[in-house]
Order: C-alpha cells, then structure tokens, then sequence
C-alpha cells in the first residue's frame, strides 16, 4: 500500500511540475507583448541577427553558403550594387558598352578610401580583375575564358575587353569584388591569406571581431566610408539555437518564421511580417536520355495537368508558397513573362492527352498502351518525401503509376549528376538569378565552362533547335530591351515543351520589429533582407 | 604489472588503428563527395555553384582523386607525424579547429561527470542507508523516471522554461558576446551562467544511473559484517557511511565514473545542438553534411582516443584502488 502511495506522489508531482511550467512560459510571452506602438526607426546603433560560422570574410576563405557571401561583401565594394529594380552605379560613377558588348569602359569614383586611409584609384580595379582571372575568389564571376585585357585608361578609368559580348558581362564585371592592390599583390595563396589586412575593403563596414567556434562576427560602420552614410552604427551577428525564441526574448532584431506561427506575430503590433520574394523552389526532372518515351511533349504535359500545385503548396508548405510556372522563371522575378502558358490543375485534360498518346486502356488502375508499355515510373527525391507521396497520389488519379524512391540529398544529388534515375525532384535557390540560366540549363549546345550548380545542369535526352538558338542568341545581345523580347519568347517555348516542371516556389516570412530599426529592403533577385547593403544604408 | 600493462597498451592501439581505418572507409563510402552542391538543403540557402573544373581541380588539390589506398596511407602517415589533415569546408588545419571547439565539449563533459557522481553518489548513499523506507522509494521511482529521459530533450525543456520562459538563463552560446569585462571573475560568471542549462541537463540524464550504482554498492557494503561492528561500537550514522562504508564501495563508481566519460561526449553533443553550445557537437554534425573526411576523421579519432584513454584511466585507478585486482593480474601472467 505504501509503495503505491508514494508512486502516485511522484508521478503527480511530475505532473504538476510540466504543467505549471508549461504555464510559465506561456505567461512570459504575453508579458512581452504589452509595449507601445511606434513609428519605424531609421538608424540603429545595434542590430543584432543570428550568426553561425561561415569563415573569415575575405572574399577567398569565407565559405560558399549565402551568408558568408553577403556578409563579405558588406566588406568589400563593387563597381555596381543591387537595388529593388536591377543594378546602380556604386564604386563605378558611370559605364560605357562600346563596341557592341565587347568592351567595357568604367569610371571609378573619386574620394573612395580603404579601411586602412589609403585611396582607391583605377590601378587598384585593373588588379582586382587581373588577380581574380588568376585566383579565382569563392563567388567569382569572372574567369580568363571571358576577358581578354585590363586597361587603366587615364587617371579614373578601367577599360575591359572581353573575347566574347555577353549580356551577363556587365552583372558579372560589376559584381566582382575590388581588393586593394598594396594588400594582395604580395599574396600567392589568397585562400590561406587569413591575416588583419586580408579584411581591408572599401565597403561601408569594417570587420572587428571573428570567433569561428563561437559563429560571431562584428561589423562596425567605416568612418570615411564614400557613399551613402551607414544608418546602422554596429552590426553583430551571434549563434541562436532557436530563432523565434531569440527574437522574443529580443536577442536577435530580426527572424524567419514559418507559417504555422505566423499568428503569434500577427496579432502583435509591434511586429512586422514581410513576405519573401518566391525564389527558392522544387522542381521536377525528366531523365529523357533513359526513359524514351519521356521525349513525348504531350506526356510531360499531361504530369503538369495532373498535379494539383496549391494542394501541394497546402499540404507541405502549410500555404507559404506560389505555384511553379511552366515558364521556369518565377512571377517575382524581373523578366517574368505571365503571357506564357500555365497548366491549371486540369486532370481531364491530362487523360486526354494521355488517350492521345495511346495510353488508354486501364490495367489496375495504371494506363498501358496496346504494346502492354505501362505508364509506371520510379520518382528519386532526397528529403522531400511528402511532396512525393502528394505527387504520387495525384498523377495516380490519372492513372500514372509512381514508386517513390527516397535517399538522402547527397545521394540524390549524386545520381542526378550521373543521370540514374527516371524522375528526381531537387530543391534549391537562385530562380531570382539572371535569366541566363535558362540557357545553361536548356539549351543543347554545349557550352564552355558550364557550371554545375542547382539551377545549371547538362541536360541530356532534350533538345529543341529552336529554344537553343533563342537561348544561344540572348547571351549575346546587349540591348537589354531586346533581350528580354528574346527571354520572354524563350518561356513560350518552354512553357509548351515542358522539359521539366517547376513544382512551386517557396516564399518564407521575416518578423521585425520597426520600432527597433525599419530600413530593410529586398534586392531584386534575394530573398533575405539582412542580406542587402542597402538595407544598413541612407537611401534618397 | 608491467607485463599486464604493456599487453593492454597493445590491445588500446589495436584498437585505435581499427578505428581509424573505419573512419577513414565510412565516409569515403557514402554517396556524392564534398564539392558536389546540386540542392541547398535549407529553404532560401544560396550556394555557389563549383564548375566541372573547379570540381576536379579541388578534387586534385586535396588528393581526393587519388586510389582510394594510396590515400589511406598518405593519411596513416601524417597521422603519425600528428598531422590530423586540412578541413574542406573550413579551411584550416583540423586539428587547430577541433582544439578550439574540444575545450568547451570538455568542460561540459567534466563538470556533467562532477556534478552528477557527486549528487548520485550522495543521494545513492542516503538511499541505501534507508532502504525500503520512503525516502528511498520516492528517490527511486524519481530517479528511475528521470534516467530514462534523454538529455538532448531535458535540454530542450530547460531552454522552454528557465531560458525562454522564466528568463533566467540564456538561450544560446557559451558566454555574452562582444561585451566588456571589468574584471576576470565577471567573465567567469558571464561563462558560468551560460553552462549552466547544458550541463544540468546532462546531469540529470546521468544521474539516474549514478544514483543507482551507487545505491546497489552500498547496500551490498552496508550488508557486510564489519558495517555491523561499526554500528554496534556505537559510532555516528554518517561516519559510518562516509568514512567505512562508502570507501569500498566506492570501485564500481569509479569505474563508471571514466566509463561514462566517454558515453557523456556522445550525449554532450546532442545537448550542445540544442545550445548552439560551441562544442564538437554541431562540428560533428556540419562535418558530416558537407562529407568533410578530414574533419570527420579527426573528429570522431579525438572523440575514440578520449574514450580509449578513459577506459585505460579506469583500468589503473582500479587496480590502485583495490590491491586485490593487481595481485590477480600478476597471477594470471
């Protein structure tokens, strides 16, 4: 009787213990809520944001993530910038495209200074692309296959000819980083110059403090910085386990949340939420070099009219996400074309054309054709099993049969790299990137230097003359409104042939708090506000 | 002994060379290799693409492209010279990483161990001495609950309630970054008071089994004879427990005590991810996503080494603790 007795007890005790801390933490977030509203502050002397380690911040060894990315290049200036709308002068006060794209003539701002006092001039630009052509930086934009010379034209200018005119040469010029040349001309192994002058830019930060086991970084506004003033005086970024719990506990200044929380922060007025551009997406892979019967358009077709999108968008993404256009560029991108065709979730259509095919006996619930060929298909997904099942469950209804084969994402990757599979769905960003990519990823000409990234992949099995030789014209044409006659007109034809399917395109959510600091923007083609230079600088 | 000493040292380094073989071949053994990024793994990640040639010239700068023999030896032997490789993803010698990252996973680890021999070993020695009254039974049944949960979700439900909810710890990190200490004990206390949660909550996960141990060696001590004799001489209660009694029961809680040493990193890496804590944990983790083979060998030979080194520690304090097991070596050389 006893032992029971004190068993009870103890669980009870247990009981109660859970509960009434339970309760605790539910009475700490109301109370955090109880301020005053106000208006959106323009300048901030701290802004804290989650950090995590992504190396040393030179443009050599910080590490290939996004965040490393972003966060040298507060560092280090370009001859251009990203705004909400495309790209402004920065370090270049103005350019010239002679010669049809062949060369580019850049007239270097006047006053810029290095963090250590010295001056910028033209030498240090020429050098920057010279020793760029030769060590190649982490996100370099740049390789000796496109430049053919360097020139210093006078005191303020830097002329480039390339081999080849392009219309990414200018983002791709632009982009690069300037790197003071009394710095790095002594430097034969950039990737392991890890020294206090290896951080010496022009931008408008300066880095203070590193710890890579701790993840932290300190960036304190450049005194002499050339341009617009820095509306944020000190930037730290330091390790969060938990980023919503960070940023209510006012940790951290800023958060992605994800939809399920959303009403936390929507009920509180003094939280703002914004919507990410949509450029993160799924997409799904026709291994059109294996499986033959794939080259049929009206097949790949007929998948895009049996998949429903918002339900998947639904199911998975618990609404946070917009369709994928068959057009393969998203509608937040810049040269989105919305005439392209869409594929409304339409399973009739999808039979019909099925029926067309000559798929239109049922055998047990899958299409065989009068050869006995099943429409039965293995789909390899890493991580995203859910998507699949939903996948699987709607081109079932029309009688598609898919066995959904689930690895883990290097795995996946893997096989895709080695086309060993039937369907694949992969995952990635950069949909916002330049619509070159469209050629690098469609286009069955072969070209030098492909890179081999999520959004550039050889694509074996497919080939369209006509598309190819649109997508082989738009990289060279230099009028930029021609060119995006030309991208549009590429979207039609690939809205119709259907090479692969952009599934949808993830859009996240940002919770900040105004009253703290309100000058965060988006670039054109990013889907992170912390990320943009612009956000910690005057605007006009 | 020595002879007895010399074969265990033997066995240790058979051991490790087993060790490091496999972690050599696991990783290797996985499929796509660390400069293949075909998909971002975290909603709205960037990363930046590496060309084909790009792939092959890194490939060729870390000697990955070589027979896969030719690098295990080339790795065995800089191994022998103390050099644990170059990280891929970090860029930087693996073995100053690990260094930097070990002191934090250590001192986790150390003052778990501390603190959870000395509260099980007191409340386990309290127990026993009331054995079967309900002192002992509510320690117990709490004890038998709480050992079963593992400590990375302890650790969760601290950081909910005292961290989040109650505000008295911090959620994250190992001290306050960026600020300015006046003096050297603030700095102590600043670090102190961010160990705090992780290490309670490898604490209470190990205490159960330290309370237990220690109950059952004592309750077999204080059976004996000459506990008898104490307690009919007349001498105080807790001279006989801590001074009589507790001494010779005191063998098999030290052997656990290195033993669970080394099971202790594994659950201190769970709770440092729930701390963002900079220790070997999220190291372990991120070495294994990016296929980061030096970083994964180095790491998981650092954490075998420790374990081996706590094992052999065990062996000899036990064999100074009680004369009887050296004797028993000697006998069966």
């Amino acid at each position: 009787m006893p032992k029971k007795r004190s068993l009870t007890l103890v669980i009870s005790l247990l009981v109660l213990l859970t509960f009434s801390c339970g309760l605790l933490y539910g009475c700490k977030i109301d109370k955090a809520k109880e301020t005053s509203k106000t208006e959106g502050k323009k300048t901030a002397d701290v802004i804290k944001l989650a950090g995590g380690d992504y190396g040393y911040l030179t443009p050599y060894a910080h590490y290939p993530r996004g965040p490393g990315i972003f966060k040298m290049r507060l560092i280090f200036d370009s001859l251009l910038e990203r705004d909400e709308k495309g790209y402004i002068n920065w370090l270049a006060e103005k350019y010239e495209i002679k010669e049809n794209g062949k060369q580019y003539l850049f007239t270097i701002r006047d006053g810029v200074k290095w963090h250590d006092g010295k001056p910028l001039t033209a030498e240090d630009v020429k050098f920057s692309f010279e020793y760029a052509i030769k060590h190649p930086m982490v996100s370099s934009t740049i390789s000796e296959k496109d430049i053919e010379k360097v020139e210093e034209v006078g005191d303020r200018q830097v002329m480039v000819t390339v081999k080849k005119p392009s219309a990414v040469m200018l983002s791709n010029l632009g982009t690069s980083r300037i790197i003071p040349k009394h710095i790095w001309e002594k430097v034969d192994n950039p990737k392991e110059f890890l020294d206090k002058e290896a951080v010496i830019g022009c931008g408008p930060y300066v880095l203070t403090d590193y710890s890579k086991e701790h993840g932290t970084y300190r960036l304190e506004a450049f005194k002499d910085y050339w341009g617009p003033k820095q509306r944020v005086k000190v930037i730290e970024f330091i390790p969060v386990s938990e980023g919503i719990l960070a940023f209510e506990q006012g940790e951290v200044d800023m958060t992605g949340v994800t939809p399920d929380v959303l009403q936390r922060f929507e009920k509180d007025p003094d939280c703002k939420i914004v919507k990410a551009p949509a450029f993160w997406g799924y997409r799904m892979l026709f291994n059109m070099g294996e499986t033959a019967v794939f080259q049929e358009k009206e097949l790949r077709q007929a998948f895009c009219y049996a998949m429903d999108k918002q339900d998947m968008i639904d199911k998975v993404q618990r609404g946070a996400g917009v369709p994928g256009c068959a057009g393969i560029l998203p509608p937040d991108h810049v040269m989105y074309n919305s005439k392209a065709k869409q594929y409304d979730h339409n399973p009739k259509q999808a039979e019909e054309l099925l029926v067309k095919l000559g798929y239109d006996k049922l055998e047990n619930g899958v299409r065989v054709n009068s050869k006995g060929e099943k429409l039965s298909f293995n789909l390899l997904v890493g991580g995203e099993v859910r998507l699949a099942e939903i996948i699987k469950e709607h081109l079932g209804k029309v009688g598609i049969e898919v066995t959904v084969q689930s690895v883990d994402g290097k795995t996946r990757d893997a096989r895709v790299q080695d086309n060993k599979y039937q369907l694949a769905i992969t995952g990635h960003g950069g949909w916002g990137n330049d619509a070159d990519y469209l050629r690098e990823r469609f286009s069955s000409e072969k070209k030098a230097g492909g890179g081999i990234s999520p959004n550039l992949m050889r694509f074996k099995g497919y080939s369209n003359p006509e598309l190819s030789e649109l997508l082989e014209k738009q990289f060279e044409t230099i009028d930029e409104n021609e060119r995006k006659k030309q991208i549009f007109k590429a979207q039609e034809l690939l809205a119709e042939d259907v090479p692969e399917i952009p599934i949808y395109y993830t859009t996240g959510y940002t919770v900040y708090k105004p009253a703290k600091y309100d000058g965060w923007m988006f670039m054109f083609d990013h889907h992170s506000l912390e990320h943009s230079k612009l956000s910690y600088l005057e605007r006009n | 002994m020595k002879g007895l000493r010399g074969a265990k040292l033997g066995e240790y380094l058979l051991t490790i060379l087993v060790v490091v073989t496999l972690n050599f071949l696991l990783p290797r053994a996985m499929p796509g290799d660390p400069f293949l990024f075909l998909s971002g793994e975290e909603a709205g990640d960037i990363i930046v693409p590496y060309s084909e040639e790009q792939r092959e010239q890194y490939l060729e700068f870390y000697g990955l492209n070589k027979p896969v023999v030719s690098q295990y030896f080339s790795y065995l032997s800089e191994l022998c010279r103390g050099n644990l490789g170059f990280s891929l993803y970090y860029n930087a010698p693996v073995s100053s990483i690990i260094l930097n990252r070990l002191v934090w996973t250590i001192f986790l680890v150390l003052a778990a161990v501390l603190f959870s021999t000395l509260i099980g070993v007191a409340l386990g020695c309290i127990s026993a001495w009331y054995r079967e009254k309900w002192v002992d039974k509510s320690l117990y049944t709490l004890m038998i609950t709480i050992s079963e949960i593992p400590a990375f979700l302890l650790g969760l439900v601290l950081l909910f309630t005292l961290a989040a909810g109650l505000g008295l710890f911090p959620l994250s990190g190992a001290m306050t970054h960026f600020a300015d200490y006046r003096h050297w004990w603030d700095k102590a206390y600043d670090i102190l008071h961010h160990a705090f949660l992780p290490v309670t909550a490898l604490v209470i996960a190990r205490l159960g089994g330290m309370y237990l141990l220690s109950r059952n060696s004592m309750t077999t001590v204080l059976a004996k004879d000459y506990i008898r004799t104490a307690q009919a001489k007349g001498l105080q209660k807790k001279r006989i427990i801590y001074r009589h009694a507790l001494k010779n029961a005191l063998l098999p809680i030290v052997t656990r005590i290195f033993l669970s040493i080394g099971g202790m990193v594994g659950g201190a890496i769970l709770v440092e991810n729930v701390f963002a804590y900079p220790g070997l944990g999220l190291l372990m983790r991120q070495s294994v996503m990016y296929h980061d083979y030096p970083l994964i060998q180095g790491i998981f030979l650092v954490v075998t080494i420790f374990v081996l080194i706590a094992n052999f520690t065990a062996d000899l304090v036990y064999g100074k603790l009680d004369p009887r097991v050296g004797q028993l070596g000697v006998a069966e050389k």
